[in-house]
């Protein structure tokens, strides 16, 4: 019988609810995203007074869009962490409502490894070696014996956090990415910026002092924006060749806030013609933060008999996904 | 003497791809009359050409040095013959044997913990010399009669710094964890054990300190 679960997620700037059923359909993924300020960045309390408000609102919509009676909801699940701990309780909040008023149970959902099983799902991808880029995380992942593995990460800014630290230095507001890649299409003169891998590891927090002082040095904004991107995406892509070459698997994804970059995504297609796999990028849609990757991870820890009681739920503002059983993938 | 031979007037690859990594293609020909790899950092098309032939140069020559470096050290590596720094290509000693990456076998064995702690020993021979290798992975190890040869020095620096040597021994836990998870716990324990047989207790106290400093600095990371 085909079975329908609520995702909730809340760990940073979006609100989003969603119903999936167990054919892996996405019935309604309805979300807010919580702006700040032009020039400044999330507010965790802002943030999460803001997701208090829009809640009752995306839920309700995402129920009605799925044309689904409430009774024929089988789990609640509900992004338990990483993320902004204010945020992250809101929810937490609704979920443990929602689950203790149809009286279904509750299941906790790693929000990174939600961002991988969606774009798993979604991009008919198996076991692939992947790349997830947000503001959160800068990460390459590979499935192995019960976990999702890192292979290699940043040891300090996420690429995410790069992008919009620098373009809020320049009076943007976050999330910036969009504007940086606008700007750098426009520019082809290349500054040097520190490129620094460290075997499966890079970091960016030097780059990025080195950015803000090249631009308040009188550089061009597009020319700084061109040269960033090169430079940070060069030196992911390297990492995540490595990661590649070294567990030759034949599949390569890309999910998270960044993926959405064409020129990162262009960097990557050609890498992994190189080794002759299989790229495939996540819609959209679906690789920035949203209530899917909740709820059809959710789906499979539900199935493998993952579920809190409401008692004892809780959240975790630090809870790194290759901490997390994997039941569904034995 | 140096042979006078200069690299590739033919076109075409100077042997079998034995290899082809993340950063460069590698091949088994001759030099000399005698079984050599060919190390040739390819043009990745992904990457805007200034910065990509800067990298190629400077890791070619660096490695080259560093392998001599490592050598000097008392730890094995292969002997470099020739470089082209313009082709991005390294020719050097062929080490046949097998990757560490490959020698390790799934379950616990003695065989394994001997390797991991040679790999622990030998880091800590590096370091002592002021070496950092910079990538170590199990990939970049081959195991030859027994005893470990090191390759893949291109990301490798000089440096002394305790941060510098803990973010090597940080790569091949990453490794160890990421790519040999069904004896991650024996294997880094051994690691640690021969690094102090070389380092001392003070040495090895220092780098694993700092090592924690790093995880901790590390993304959503919870260390004890």
């Amino acid at each position: 019988m085909r079975q329908h679960v609520v995702g909730i997620e809340s760990t940073a700037h979006t609100f989003s609810a969603s119903v999936v059923d167990s054919e892996g359909r996405i019935l309604s993924n309805s979300k807010n995203v919580y702006v700040p300020p032009e020039g400044s960045g999330i507010h965790p309390f802002e943030a999460s007074k803001s997701h208090l408000a829009a809640a009752p609102a995306v839920l309700r919509e995402a129920l009605e869009e799925a044309g689904i009676d409430r009774g024929e909801i089988s789990a609640v699940c509900y992004s338990m962490g990483p993320g902004l701990g204010p945020c992250l309780r809101v929810g937490a909040v609704v979920a443990r409502t929602l689950a203790a008023s149809l009286s279904r149970p509750l299941v906790p959902v790693n929000h990174a490894v939600g961002h991988i099983e969606l774009g798993c799902m979604l991009t008919r991808t198996r076991d692939p070696v992947v790349l997830l880029v947000s503001g959160g995380h800068t990460m390459v992942i590979a499935y192995s014996t019960g976990r999702w593995r890192v292979l290699g990460e940043t040891l300090d800014l996420t690429l995410g956090q790069l992008l919009d630290q620098f373009g809020r230095h320049s009076g943007l507001s976050s999330p910036c990415g969009a504007s940086i890649e606008t700007a750098a299409s426009r520019s082809s003169a290349y500054l040097p910026l520190p490129y620094s891998v460290k075997g499966n590891d890079v970091s960016l927090s030097g780059m990025l002092t080195e950015a803000k002082r090249l631009l308040d040095n009188g550089n061009g904004f597009e020319d700084v924006c061109f040269s960033i991107q090169e430079t940070s995406f060069a030196m992911i892509v390297e990492v995540t060749e490595r990661a590649l070459a070294f567990t030759g698997k034949g599949e390569l994804m890309i999910v998270g806030g960044v993926a959405a970059n064409r020129r990162l995504s262009q960097m990557m297609t050609t890498m992994s013609a190189r080794h002759s796999a299989r790229y495939s990028s996540v819609p959209l849609e679906y690789s920035g933060d949203c209530g899917a990757q909740i709820a059809w991870t959710g789906y499979l820890a539900f199935k493998s008999g993952v579920r809190v009681p409401v008692a004892d739920s809780t959240v975790l503002q630090s809870w790194r996904l290759d901490s997390v059983d994997i039941p569904w993938r034995n | 003497m140096i042979p006078s031979i200069s690299l590739g007037e033919t076109e075409g690859p100077p042997g079998r791809l034995l290899y082809k990594g993340a950063e460069a293609d590698v091949f088994l020909g001759t030099w000399a009359g005698i079984p050599a790899v060919y190390k040739i950092r390819k043009k990745m098309e992904y990457r805007l050409d200034t910065l990509d032939s800067v990298l190629r140069t400077q890791r070619t020559i660096h490695e080259a040095n560093m392998l001599a470096s490592a050598k000097a050290a008392g730890v094995e590596a292969p002997f470099v013959y020739f470089l082209s720094p313009g082709r991005a290509t390294l020719v050097m000693e062929y080490i046949a044997g097998t990757r560490m990456k490959d020698a390790i076998a799934d379950g616990e064995t003695r065989e394994t913990t001997g390797l991991f702690r040679k790999l622990g020993s030998s880091v800590a021979r590096l370091h002592g010399a002021g070496i950092m290798h910079g990538d170590l992975t199990t990939a970049n190890v081959i195991v030859r009669s027994g005893s470990l040869v090191f390759l893949d020095f291109g990301l490798s620096v000089h440096s002394t710094r305790v941060e510098d040597h803990a973010v090597d021994m940080r790569l091949i836990k990453e490794t160890i964890t990421g790519a040999h998870a069904p004896v991650a716990g024996v294997a880094i324990e051994a690691l640690f054990e021969g690094y102090r047989e070389v380092s001392g207790d003070e040495g090895a106290k220092s780098v694993l300190r700092q090592l924690k400093a790093i995880e901790r600095r590390g993304r959503y990371a919870r260390v004890e």
